[in-house]
C-alpha cells in the first residue's frame, strides 16, 4: 500500500471572514455575519395564514413585521431536514426577506479560510453551504445565506400570501 | 478508472463483515484507525460525515451495509481512497471491519451475475474475492 503525501491546499480559499455560529439540532453551523442583520428572539413572529401547498416551503410557518417589511420565516431545522430542534433564536438576513429560526446563536468568530465542499457530496447540501471551515478541530458547515430562502421561493410565498390576502378580504366582504 | 490488465496487480483485501473484498492497491492511500466521523446534515446517501486526515477534511462512506447487509459488525479501520473527482482528485474515507492485506494477483474478468459495482475477481488459494469499482458502489443508482 503506497503512504500518500499530504495534498496542497489547493481547495482552500484566503477567505478571513468574521461569522455568526449558531446551533440548530446541535449541529453547529457558519453564517457569514454581514449576511444578518438582526438576532432577536421568537415574540413578535406570526403564524401563516394558510398553509403554502408546496412540499419545499413547508419550511416556512410563519412571517415577521419588522421596520414595515415582512420577512418569511425558515424554519432552520426543516431547511436542514433536521427531526429535533429547540428553537429560540430568530436571524433576520440582511439581503433577502428572510428569517431564520434557530436553536441558539453560539458566538461570533473570524476564520481563515472556507475549504471546498468535498466532491463526495452530492445532495442538496451543495445548495446549502458554501463550504467548511475548521475551528479548533472542529468541522463546521459554512452556510448559503441565499439558499434558506431562493428568489422562486419569495416568489411563490409571496403570490401565496397575495392570494390568502384576497381571499380574507372576499370572506369579509362576502 | 478500471483497467484490465493481463499480468498481475497489487490489491488490497479487506474484511467487511465475514467476506473479503479488493481495490487496487493505487486507489488507496492509507489506512488509518477509525476516529468518529463528524457530522453534519446532508442528503448523499453512505456518507455518514467526515474526519480530519492531515488537516483534509475527508468524507467518510460507510459501504458496509450495502456490501454485508445491516448487520454488518463495528468498524475498526479506514481504508482512505483516492478518487478521480470532476474538479478535482478527492479522498474518501471506507470504513472497515478488519485488518487488511496487501496482495498481487492476476484481475480477472467478472464471471456470472454479479452486482454492478464488482468489476473484477481475485482466485486466491481459498478463496474468489470481488474488486470492487467504488465510483458504481458510491453512485445514486447503486446505494440509493
Amino acid at each position: 500500500m503506497k503512504i500518500s503525501k499530504a495534498e496542497p491546499r489547493k481547495a482552500q480559499a484566503r477567505a478571513r471572514e468574521m461569522v455568526i455560529l449558531f446551533v440548530v439540532g446541535g449541529v453547529t453551523f457558519a453564517i457569514a455575519a454581514n449576511a444578518v442583520d438582526e438576532i432577536r428572539e421568537l415574540a413578535d413572529i406570526q403564524v401563516l395564514p394558510s398553509a403554502i401547498p408546496h412540499q419545499k416551503l413547508t419550511k416556512v410557518r410563519h412571517t415577521l413585521r419588522r421596520q414595515g417589511r415582512r420577512y418569511f420565516v425558515v424554519d432552520a431545522g426543516a431547511h436542514f431536514q433536521m427531526l429535533s430542534t429547540q428553537p429560540t433564536r430568530l436571524m433576520v438576513m440582511r439581503h433577502s426577506p428572510a428569517a431564520v429560526i434557530v436553536d441558539a446563536i453560539d458566538r461570533m468568530q473570524e476564520i481563515q479560510s472556507i475549504q471546498a465542499l468535498p466532491e463526495a457530496f452530492s445532495g442538496e447540501e451543495r445548495r446549502w453551504y458554501r463550504g467548511l471551515t475548521l475551528i479548533k478541530g472542529k468541522v463546521i458547515p459554512v452556510v448559503h445565506a441565499e439558499a434558506f430562502l431562493t428568489k422562486a421561493e419569495t416568489t411563490l410565498l409571496n403570490a401565496a400570501m397575495r392570494s390568502g390576502e384576497i381571499a380574507a378580504k372576499m370572506a369579509v366582504t362576502a | 478508472m478500471i483497467q484490465f490488465a493481463t499480468t498481475r496487480q497489487t490489491f488490497v483485501l479487506f474484511p467487511i463483515g465475514k467476506k473479503r473484498f479488493a481495490l487496487p492497491a493505487e486507489q488507496v492511500s492509507e489506512l488509518a484507525h477509525q476516529d468518529e466521523p463528524q457530522a453534519f446534515p446532508h442528503t448523499t446517501p453512505l456518507l455518514t460525515g467526515v474526519v480530519l486526515r492531515r488537516n483534509q477534511i475527508v468524507p467518510v462512506a460507510d459501504v458496509a451495509p450495502l456490501l454485508a447487509g445491516p448487520d454488518a459488525p463495528g468498524r475498526k479501520f479506514y481504508l482512505v481512497m483516492n478518487r478521480p473527482g470532476k474538479m478535482r482528485p478527492s479522498r474518501t474515507a471506507i470504513p472497515v471491519t478488519g485488518e487488511c492485506e496487501l496482495v498481487d494477483a492476476e484481475w480477472l474478468p467478472v464471471t456470472g451475475k454479479l452486482p454492478l459495482y464488482v468489476c473484477g475477481l481475485l482466485s486466491l488459494q481459498d478463496e474468489i474475492v470481488e474488486v470492487l469499482d467504488i465510483e458504481k458502489l458510491m453512485s445514486a443508482e447503486v446505494s440509493s
